[in-house]
């Protein structure tokens, strides 16, 4: 069966917390009128997750038994699905019932590329709201990250935004390359919004209810962040405009 | 696909009002990115346009993609692409006589002046697309400095030499090779700027100036003069009456004056605002240029 959408959740342990984010997947997803699934890419959890531990039937398993980095995990489920539209999401991510109606709504419109989503703390600080880049050593970063802030429009257009929740046409996930696995941990989720602006498509983060992002608590993360934003750098230190 | 090719990232008013075009586009849904050598980006002033390399946009040039360009020497070789070539058209040199004298280029402008020059070169229809001025130098009440004076020694420095001595009580502040948002700064800072660049075609800074709140003193320009309405929202004076003009005007007798010009002045600059020109824009995507949004 063809889907309309497919989720890709790349998760290590932390499994009550990916059942919570699977639950208000698809939760979210029953506002939509087409048919979901999700492929869970289990990254090497010391504890594999098995089928019965994700008893709905739209989920499927994808079994690192090595730690694979963020970007070659979601590569390679993206081959498994079938689905017109990607999701892109973090297993610490807990959509809001109206997120992917209001997503989705944009897929069609002409010359949108990549969708992604305010997103806030579990405190109601924005956690993410579009991706904007300083200049010199500054690069890209979340704008507004941390502020008490109420969206003013249904969507904005960046020139990035966060790969936590991040939609795309697979046709274009496909044309543009996929993620760049040369990324271990970070910003990967950049470099592809920046090549599918390259490629004349629009970045956009929309006003999609309240979703919530825990952020980075899968253990290592931040370690591999580092190595991450130098390769970045060199690759596109004075290649971007800058709007922050 | 519509690229917008640039010769560099220098700081130069040509290269940002393409990039200005170009978020101008997307925001507008155009399907538009920058072509610059090596891929490079200018990082002077605010924009989120995306940038490609030049030479890979060349190759991967297709019969249906647009190529824009403002420079007279990227004409020869952007003419040899297999898609539309569109001149933007920011100066008036004899230099673009040639492209204007092409039935196969189509031309925009971005003034009034440009467009009369571009008509009295038998160009048919050009298209006046406007331009427009970044909302970081709307001035917004910022406390001012009654005595500064800001100027661009890049062009005109000796008359801007010749002004400061014959006005020495005043301060002033030299702009030159700063980002946008300094710029911005130090022109909602100061009262008055003085635009000395002789034989300047439209003058961006002049009517960034206004738009900061500023009182221009400039010498006549051929572009700007829509803009520039002398004694009005600016003082006009040629070179020789120049420092005599920014005399009188800083005297205290002239309070009033300056007050009344400077709030003229933001008023004129408000017909540039970013949103005025992407309105502008819009209508001609609907007419004239619907073909890009299919680009």
């Amino acid at each position: 069966m063809s889907h309309r959408l497919c989720a890709v959740i790349v998760s290590r342990g932390l499994d009550e917390l990916l059942r919570f984010c699977l639950k208000n997947f698809f939760e979210s997803a029953s506002g939509l009128s087409d048919q979901v699934q999700v492929i869970v890419a289990d990254n090497a959890s010391a504890r594999p997750y098995t089928a019965s531990s994700f008893p709905d039937s739209r989920v499927r398993l994808l079994r690192f038994d090595t730690q694979t980095g963020f970007a070659a995990a979601c590569n390679r489920a993206v081959q498994e699905c079938d689905a017109e539209q990607l999701l892109f999401l973090n297993n610490d991510v807990l959509l809001d019932r109206s997120t992917l109606v209001r997503m989705m709504e944009h897929c069609d419109a002409p010359g949108i590329g990549v969708i992604g989503s305010w997103l806030y703390f579990p405190d109601g600080r924005v956690q993410h709201r579009g991706v904007v880049f300083g200049s010199d050593d500054i690069g890209p970063y979340h704008l507004d990250r941390g502020g008490y802030l109420e969206p003013r429009c249904a969507f904005q257009e960046f020139q990035a935004v966060t790969g936590a929740c991040l939609m795309v046409e697979r046709e274009l996930f496909s044309r543009i390359g996929g993620f760049d696995e040369s990324y271990s941990f970070g910003l990967e989720d950049i470099d592809f919004c920046l090549r599918v602006r390259q490629s004349g498509r629009r970045v956009i983060c929309v006003n999609a209810g309240r979703p919530l992002h825990f952020e980075s608590l899968t253990p290592g993360r931040v370690e591999l962040d580092v190595s991450s934003r130098q390769l970045f750098l060199q690759r596109w230190r004075g290649k971007y405009s800058i709007d922050g | 696909m519509l690229y917008y090719f640039v010769p560099d990232t220098r700081i130069f008013g040509g290269i940002k009002v393409g990039y200005q075009f170009v978020d101008a586009l997307n925001a507008l849904g155009v399907p538009a990115v920058i072509a610059s050598p090596g891929g490079l980006a200018a990082s002077w002033f605010r924009s989120s346009a995306a940038v490609v390399d030049a030479e890979t946009a060349r190759r991967s040039f297709r019969p249906e993609d647009v190529a824009i360009f403002s420079l007279p020497h990227d004409y020869p070789s952007l003419r040899q692409l297999p898609g539309q070539l569109i001149f933007h058209c920011q100066g008036t040199d004899p230099l673009i006589d040639p492209i204007l004298a092409d039935p196969e280029v189509g031309v925009l402008t971005c003034w009034r002046q440009a467009t009369e020059y571009a008509l009295a070169h038998g160009v048919r229809e050009p298209i006046n697309v406007g331009i427009s001025i970044p909302s970081c130098f709307a001035y917004t009440g910022e406390p001012k400095i009654e005595r500064a004076v800001a100027y661009m020694p890049r062009r005109g420095a000796e008359l801007c030499a010749e002004a400061m001595r014959r006005c020495d009580r005043m301060r002033y502040i030299a702009i030159d090779g700063m980002r946008e948002a300094e710029v911005a700064r130090i022109m909602k800072s100061c009262s008055i700027f003085l635009a000395t660049s002789e034989h300047e075609w439209f003058g961006l800074p002049a009517l960034e100036a206004m738009a900061a709140g500023c009182l221009v003193v400039s010498v006549p320009v051929l572009g700007g003069m829509e803009y520039l309405d002398d004694g009005v929202n600016c003082r006009v004076a040629r070179p020789q009456d120049f420092p005599p003009a920014l005399d009188e005007l800083v005297h205290e007798r002239s309070t009033g004056l300056r007050f009344r010009m400077r709030q003229a002045a933001i008023a004129t600059a408000h017909r540039y605002t970013t949103e005025r020109m992407r309105h502008h824009l819009s209508e001609l995507l609907d007419g004239p240029l619907s073909s890009w949004r299919r680009a």
